[in-house]
């Protein structure tokens, strides 16, 4: 029985007043409760809001456009054998950026040593001239493919990395 | 659209028995269980969202996420529990990522033949309740469809919305005093 048979107040009957709505129920005679819900302002307000609430629902419900479990399986299937692929490219993209960047490293190197090697007491920068003019003495052919070589891995190492890890995205 | 290339198709199908394994149940329990709730969960997404597309689109990532998810479930009603608490932070986050209030969905009154009154206005209370309902805080929105529409027990409600089940009940008392006052308000 409710504490006080207003609007502003819980009664114990409410959730019997709503499995009757859910239940389907509402039009079996059911005298206690609809005789109760005519006194009481709580259950009054809970019947006519489980009613509304729940019509609304079914009606919903029956209008419902959902995609067939098939297609859902589907879909979550295909989605599902994405992910793994993308997880399972993981470490290969990981191993990729690794590669590249020590073979650049490398190249680096390389060229730094060779670089030493014309300025073997290590203090080239102190003699950059004479740096150039020795240079002037490699032939010009030889300088301008290393310096290609040297731009074009600058260039297509990030362009390489980038495209070897992009499928992954 | 980026075609897809033969390397991917072969790890697509090289992964295709690993992403078999991660799903929780096989093709036909998920038959099952989905004819059982997939209505009501859209239902439930509608409301709550107030756009049937996006209703649609939480709807497919739903079920992905039961799926995927590493939950055990006791019985059935516990993963139905599952499942709409999972649609309910989906909901949550679609709001915090773009402001989202429910808004009607209906269209009722437009499809409502003015000649038959009961369904005319029967599709008036529907509009009014859509527009009440988008009046409310989304907690008072989920907890009364839970407990009205769907006749979910205050400890459903309690483990879909994450709250304390002795809570429940006050909680929904306030909220359907809330729709109470708004349902009057428009009626005057």
């Amino acid at each position: 029985m409710s504490r006080q048979t207003s609007g502003h107040s819980a009664c114990a009957h409410e959730q019997d007043i709503v499995d009757l709505v859910v239940g389907g129920r509402l039009d079996e005679r059911d005298d206690t409760l609809r005789a109760h819900a005519a006194e009481c302002r709580a259950c009054a307000e809970t019947l006519e809001l489980a009613r509304l609430l729940h019509d609304d629902h079914k009606a919903l419900c029956e209008g419902a456009p959902v995609p067939s479990a098939g297609a859902v399986w589907w879909r979550a299937t295909i989605r599902a054998r994405a992910e793994a692929a993308r997880t399972a490219g993981q470490p290969i993209t990981l191993l990729q950026g690794i590669a590249a960047a020590t073979a650049i490293g490398l190249f680096v190197a390389l060229v730094g040593a060779w670089w030493r090697s014309l300025a073997p007491d290590g203090i080239w920068l102190e003699r950059f001239d004479e740096l150039l003019s020795r240079s002037a003495s490699v032939p010009v052919p030889l300088v301008l493919s290393l310096l290609l070589v040297l731009a074009a891995c600058l260039i297509v190492a990030p362009i390489a990395v980038y495209l070897a890890t992009a499928d992954d995205r | 659209m980026r075609e897809v290339t033969l390397s991917e198709l072969s790890r697509l199908d090289a992964a295709a028995g690993e992403a078999d394994e991660v799903f929780q149940m096989d093709e036909d329990a998920f038959r099952l269980f989905y004819e059982r709730t997939a209505r009501p969960v859209w239902a439930y997404l509608a409301r709550m969202t107030g756009d049937a597309r996006q209703a649609d689109d939480l709807l497919q990532e739903a079920y992905y996420r039961l799926l995927r998810a590493k939950t055990t479930y006791d019985t059935d009603a516990h993963r139905r529990n599952y499942l709409f608490r999972i649609a309910t932070n989906l909901v949550h986050d679609m709001r915090r990522r773009r402001h989202v209030d429910a808004v009607p969905i209906s269209d009722e009154l437009e499809h409502a033949d003015p000649r038959q009154s009961d369904a005319a206005t029967h599709a008036a209370r529907r509009v009014d309740l859509s527009r009440a309902m988008a009046r409310l805080k989304p907690r008072e929105r989920e907890l009364l469809w839970l407990a009205y529409a769907q006749g979910s027990s205050h400890q459903e409600i309690a483990a879909t919305l994450r709250l304390k089940t002795s809570s429940i009940k006050a909680l929904l008392f306030r909220a359907r005093q809330r729709l109470a006052t708004v349902l009057r308000e428009r009626e005057s």
